[in-house]
């Protein structure tokens, strides 16, 4: 079995773990980069979804919104244990997957979106109307998280490295995921699921699976939210953010895991660089998405692919 | 194995589609290392007859054993693990991937890794399985190619090779030369024969036109209305007046 880490991959973690070491990351571009991988990452999970299953998820914000949610309610009890944060958000997100994909993969195309979209709409709404959680206000002044008893990842560069780990493990998950038995598989429900059944495999076995994978990869990263941003609001698990990341992964590239990662960044940064120049950002993100998706359909990482087709990049015939 | 070597026993199976009764009480019985061949007119119910056989629709009556097994009410990725494929009359492959990941993932479903955790992270060594068939069809040349780049022959090949890939006892075969020339016809005949003869499969075959399947058949049953007319060897049918009015004469054709 090759190794699933690419030398070129290896590379951007080998760059990414450098970053901090330059002069020009001060606190505020370390917590910027912070929110570009972690939706990166999210991103890169839902194409688990979009890219190689071929299955449109609505309803990713509940996952994440969950997992910063688990998260949160421990810290706010003094619970402060980074790893009891992950494993409830594992177990959370788990269940609560478990549910929505048995009932979602029953139906294809737009009524499995509908499905995942009226689920996480159910969460969104219990979370923004129960006063345990905070209603609106959600959970809010959380303590910093810790890695080991005493160790506090309080500081941005400590919360930037623990994005950057997340962001290697998962890309690890998901490129041995794609690569094995079961990603095989994946492609194959993607082309033709009524084949694939013919062939003896079990659809909706692999759909759940698929499902419950990216569901808790996207709530790990949930669970790291809060220990950056002191919080956890029903904003998180609005639909508006699962919309955020569809458009995240179709701007980076389907089926390419770093392209979501690039296009997840890429869409963070734009909004935080924009909003803080003028006030109707929204309008030029919107603008900057729309030229990409008429003239570089296939996504950021498919840029280079398309300039070669256009005859202008290198390597032309 | 069940009584008589018998691999297949279709008993009594009706089927209908609300008013409409596409199979009425129909019976065949195939043995092991036979070649059978379902014939007749357009609409007389072949594909409704392969498709309760293999899973995709449940009986109204009657019921399917393979191999002493009751079938019937199974879902079609059960009936495959027990060894029964079927290749699909209109091209039914995987048309964005290559040629090989097309035949590979059809093998890897017969490797331990099937169904399991462990399916997650390993990635099974089929080449072999893979390429003994790519070669077989003459389409080893073709293996980095996307399925749908390939040409109608090409294609109906790997759709065979998908079957077979499945490690199948029993291989049905819908039409397996509908669109091909009469040249392609006759040898893809003479492969499907002799792929079954080297692998000792069992071939239950569905066709429109009756000079195929007078070639290579054991034994002909054909279907009229949803009603197995008549059964036996390709001789006896090619003279059987009923058949011949079935093809011929009445409304049909």
């Amino acid at each position: 079995m090759s190794s699933p880490l690419s030398p070129r991959a290896a590379l951007m973690f080998a760059a990414l773990a450098l970053l901090p070491l330059t002069p020009w990351m001060s606190k505020y571009y370390l917590l910027l980069a912070f929110d570009a991988l972690l939706f990166g990452a999210v991103a890169m999970s839902l194409d688990l979804l979009i890219g190689y299953t071929g299955l449109v998820s609505f309803g990713h914000a509940a996952f994440f919104g969950l997992g910063a949610y688990s998260a949160a309610v421990l810290l706010e009890r003094g619970v402060t244990s980074l790893w009891l944060s992950l494993a409830l958000s594992l177990v959370v997100v788990g269940l609560y997957a478990l549910l929505v994909s048995y009932f979602a993969t029953t139906r294809r195309g737009i009524y499995f979106a509908l499905l995942t979209l009226i689920f996480a709409e159910v969460v969104y709404t219990v979370f923004r109307y129960t006063q345990a959680f905070g209603g609106s206000d959600g959970i809010q002044g959380l303590p910093a998280p810790s890695l080991l008893p005493g160790v506090l990842i309080d500081t941005p560069a400590r919360n930037y490295y623990l994005v950057v780990a997340y962001l290697f493990f998962a890309y690890l998950v998901c490129r041995t995921l794609v690569s094995s038995h079961f990603g095989r598989v994946l492609a194959a429900i993607r082309e033709n699921e009524d084949r694939a059944r013919f062939l003896g495999y079990d659809v909706q076995r692999y759909k759940m699976g698929v499902c419950m994978i990216s569901a808790m990869l996207t709530g790990l990263a949930g669970a790291l939210y809060p220990g950056r941003a002191a919080y956890a609001t029903p904003d998180l698990l609005h639909w508006s953010i699962s919309g955020e990341f569809l458009i995240m992964v179709m701007i980076g590239g389907l089926g390419t895991l770093v392209g979501p990662i690039i296009g997840g960044a890429f869409f963070i940064v734009l909004q935080e660089k924009v909003s803080s120049y003028v006030q109707w950002y929204s309008i030029v993100v919107g603008l900057v998405l729309v030229f990409i998706v008429l003239f570089v359909p296939r996504g950021l990482l498919g840029f280079r692919s398309a300039l070669r087709l256009h005859g202008l990049g290198r390597g032309a015939p | 194995m069940s009584r008589n070597g018998a691999l297949l026993q279709v008993e009594g199976v009706s089927k209908s589609f609300g008013a409409l009764a596409a199979l009425t009480d129909v019976s065949l019985t195939v043995s092991a290392g036979e070649v059978v061949s379902v014939i007749g007119p357009n609409g007389a119910g072949k594909s409704t007859l392969f498709n309760v056989i293999t899973g995709l629709h449940g009986a109204t009556g009657g019921r399917v054993l393979f191999d002493g097994q009751v079938i019937t009410g199974r879902a079609p990725e059960a009936v495959n693990r027990l060894g029964l494929a079927k290749t699909f009359q209109i091209t039914n492959v995987f048309p964005g991937i290559s040629v090989y990941e097309n035949v590979r993932v059809a093998a890897q479903s017969r490797t331990p890794e099937a169904g399991r955790f462990t399916s997650l992270w390993r990635r099974p060594d089929v080449e072999g399985a893979v390429m003994e068939l790519l070669v077989a069809f003459g389409l080893e040349g073709r293996r980095d190619e996307a399925a749908q780049n390939l040409s109608h022959g090409e294609q109906r090949y790997l759709e065979i090779c998908l079957a077979l890939a499945t490690k199948p006892t029993l291989l049905l075969l819908d039409e397996p030369t509908a669109g091909m020339t009469p040249g392609e016809t006759r040898d893809a005949t003479a492969l499907i024969r002799r792929m079954a003869l080297a692998r000792g499969l069992t071939l239950l075959l569905i066709e429109h036109d009756m000079s195929v399947v007078m070639g290579i058949s054991d034994r002909v049953a054909v279907l009229h209305f949803g009603q197995k007319i008549a059964e036996g060897p390709p001789e006896a049918i090619r003279t059987n007046p009923q058949v011949i009015e079935a093809y011929l004469g009445g409304v049909d054709e």
